[in-house]
């Protein structure tokens, strides 16, 4: 197992490099990894200006914020998804199954529409609009799946479709309301990486790397939880104290990638669960590979959305979805001995 | 003998309803007691309320003289470890990883494994035979590897006192037997206290050191497996009539049901029946008759034989004879008699001996006395005369003469002969 994990996490690395690499080259105007890595030599002073203004407005400006978004929001999602599975010990649970990223956009929705300023305070600010909405999103499924002071799997998993159902219909109905400001949200909303600038990128970054410190820090809780809550009580875990902080932490995570891509489904769900194959559930690994992982889904689902019926731009949530739906069926199947729910 | 658990006045409801009401009690150093009881009578409860899982609503719970809520989660998993009934693997683990969470009490967050921690981890890998079982899945584990490995996990703590749910209820009876043999072991050399919630109640009366019997959320009973394990306490408290005989081997109480007071005995007296058996030949027949209502009588047993005990549970009129001697003239008198008194003669299929060859010839007096006579030949007679061919000589005649084979010891079928006769004289 150490062996496996040392291999996965060498070849994850590269894989991460040569993925934003390659997606960054790709496009309607196909630019080599060579110009690639010399756009970005000249962008951080490594190296004398000498590209045309054109490769480096498409790769620098374009499309390498879209990229490196694309791998935030899919490590968010994916780290979010294994806290999620581990805490609630349920293989199904992820932030898009638990109605969380539904609460979060919403929130966000809301707090676009309705917070003043601008600029990067404001950027900053959205994303804790979204995240009181995952947290109320969560807060409801966690009393409505709650049978005899346990969270079984089965009704968790109904009150987070409920929960999803009901903010769903609260988005279109605020949407409405919102008349003029349609268009912009109804982009925002249907779950994409386009026309994101740098300007997007940076405000994903504090949640996500404060919020996978602090799940890292709960990481070996996590493990002991796996295997109950009364067997990880007597072994010394404060269960209800790490469950508050995992549980906020990990919708913070959310929100901060939902506030600024809206919902994207399944990259929570499937990348923890392959990774768990792949190295193991201890938490300790678990949490990091899969933000990698995640990363690199993501950012490959996005290439794949804005080229492959270009100059149509595919959703990247219907990608994750096309590609995650039977990914994880198979899985399953292959792994059936392994995941019994 | 030094207290380190003690249970004061301890009351626990769910929702409303009591499930545990006062109980006062104290676990020594070293003991190894099980808790048993029929469902909903509390038991695991009780047991998580010592493990600090459930929090009791009234009196106090006391480890080492400090109540619970004093003690911090960590210091608790130092003092004691719990073992569930089926430990918790939705997420595959390897065998070594579980055994290590169990030194989280003695680390840090950031902390990893020390030489003491590794070597807490491998005593606990042996001393429950799993050490060849460390890099294994816990998936690819039998039910009865799992049980070590939580056990190991829970060794891993180096806990004075270990708590277990019903460590055997989901093993088959040989990983049943290693389990307890284990938790044995654990208790008398490593001097580790063992609190076990229990089923299966000869399982407990063989390894428990002390019993406690709860019912309706009360102790019932609380002592040795002997003071505990009463055909009185067991049909107050599973409302279940059994009998209770000591272990061939270990001497300890064994229970053996028979009937629930629903179905059994509505022992009216009219019909009775006398049994002629000895050697345990007589057991089925006692059984059967006595659930089926009939009033029962049996002789000339040898005192301290197994039908003699059954006999004796059972509450049957009943003539003895000195252990090892041949029936005396006395007896067999005293046995027609009995016969004389019943509707019918059940002669269970004994072996024939010439001590006790003067039973068969009561079966023929009674026969010659116009008792209907009803014979059980398996084993056939052949195969149990020891007295030179007399025996099965007597045997055939008795068929011969208007004595009934049955398949099986039938109380129905006997029923219905009887009455076509007409029974009691």
């Amino acid at each position: 197992m150490r062996g496996r994990r040392t291999a996965a996490i060498i070849f994850l690395a590269l894989a991460g490099g040569a993925v934003i690499l390659l997606a960054t080259g790709i496009g309607a105007a196909s630019v080599s990894p060579g110009e690639v890595l010399r756009v970005f030599g000249e962008a951080l002073g490594f190296l004398e200006p000498g590209s045309s203004s054109t490769s480096y407005t498409i790769i620098w400006k374009i499309r390498l914020p879209r990229v490196l978004l694309g791998f935030l929001i899919g490590a968010s999602l994916a780290a979010a998804g294994a806290a999620f599975q581990g805490l609630l010990q349920n293989p199904l649970a992820d932030p898009y199954t638990l109605g969380v990223s539904s609460g979060a956009a919403l929130g966000a929705m809301l707090g676009i529409l309705f917070l003043p300023g601008s600029g990067f305070s404001w950027q900053l600010a959205v994303p804790l609009c979204g995240f009181l909405g995952a947290l109320l999103a969560l807060f409801i499924v966690y009393q409505l799946g709650r049978v005899g002071g346990r969270l079984p799997v089965t009704t968790v998993l109904l009150a987070g479709v409920v929960v999803s159902s009901f903010f769903s219909a609260l988005i279109s109905l605020t949407m409405i309301l919102a008349g003029q400001q349609l268009r912009s949200v109804f982009f925002w909303i249907a779950g994409g990486l386009g026309m994101r600038g740098w300007k997007y990128v940076l405000p994903v970054l504090p949640y996500f790397g404060a919020g996978l410190l602090v799940l890292l820090y709960f990481s070996r809780d996590l493990n002991l939880i796996l295997l109950g809550e009364e067997a990880a009580l007597s072994m010394g875990v404060e269960v209800e104290r790490v469950k508050r902080a995992v549980l906020v932490t990990a919708s913070l995570v959310t929100a901060g990638a939902v506030s600024v891509s809206g919902m994207i489904g399944f990259v929570g769900l499937i990348v923890p669960h392959a990774l768990r194959i792949l190295v193991g559930p201890d938490h300790r690994f678990l949490l990091p590979f899969s933000a990698l992982g995640g990363g690199i889904f993501l950012v490959l689902a996005d290439t794949f959305a804005r080229t492959v019926m270009a100059p149509v731009e595919i959703p990247v949530g219907v990608i994750t979805a096309f590609v995650g739906a039977p990914f994880f069926l198979l899985l399953l199947r292959r792994h059936r001995e392994k995941y019994r729910f | 003998m030094e207290v380190t658990l003690r249970v004061h006045e301890l009351s626990f409801r769910y929702g409303g309803h009591p499930v545990l009401d006062r109980l006062s009690f104290a676990i020594n150093r070293g003991d190894f007691v099980g808790i048993i009881g029929p469902n909903g009578s509390g038991k695991t409860t009780l047991l998580k309320n010592m493990a600090a899982l459930l929090s009791p609503e009234g009196g106090a719970i006391l480890l080492e003289g400090r109540s619970l809520e004093t003690w911090s989660r960590r210091e608790l998993g130092r003092q004691m470890a719990f073992v569930q009934q089926r430990e918790n693997s939705g997420f595959n683990f390897l065998v070594e990883e579980v055994v290590a969470m169990g030194r989280n009490p003695y680390l840090s967050r950031l902390q990893g494994l020390r030489r003491e921690d590794r070597e807490a981890i491998d005593r606990a890998l042996s001393l429950t035979g799993c050490h060849h079982l460390r890099e294994r899945e816990l998936f690819a584990l039998s039910g009865g590897e799992r049980q070590r490995v939580a056990l190991a996990r829970a060794l891993a703590q180096e806990t004075p006192l270990i708590l277990l749910d019903e460590p055997t209820t989901f093993l088959d009876l040989g990983y049943q037997v290693e389990i307890m043999e284990l938790l044995h072991s654990l208790n008398s050399r490593e001097k580790i206290t063992l609190v076990l919630v229990m089923h299966d109640l000869n399982l407990a009366a063989r390894y428990c050191q002390k019993l406690m019997l709860l019912h309706q959320g009360r102790i019932y009973a609380w002592g040795s497996p002997a003071e505990v394990l009463t055909e009185d306490n067991i049909l107050e408290v599973y409302r279940l009539k059994v009998l209770v005989e000591p272990h061939p081997l270990e001497g300890t109480p064994q229970v053996i049901p028979i009937a629930t007071p629903e179905g059994a005995p509505r022992m009216d007296g009219r019909q009775r029946v006398h049994i002629i058996g000895g050697g345990g030949s007589a057991g089925p027949i006692i059984k059967e008759l006595y659930l089926e209502g009939f009033s029962l009588s049996i002789g000339v047993l040898s005192a301290g034989d197994s039908d003699w005990s059954t006999a004796r549970r059972f509450g049957l009129e009943l003539v003895e004879e000195a252990p090892f001697t041949a029936i005396s003239e006395k007896r067999y008198r005293e046995n027609l008699a009995l016969i004389s008194r019943a509707g019918a003669v059940v002669v269970a299929p004994f072996y024939v001996g010439p001590g006790n060859y003067l039973n068969l010839e009561a079966a023929w007096t009674a026969l010659a006395r116009g008792k209907p006579v009803f014979l059980l030949d398996e084993p056939p007679m052949a195969s149990r005369d020891f007295t030179g061919g007399r025996g099965e000589a007597l045997f055939r005649k008795l068929i011969r003469e208007g004595a009934i084979l049955l398949e099986a010891p039938d109380g129905e079928a006997i029923r219905r002969r009887m009455a076509g006769r007409g029974s009691n004289d």
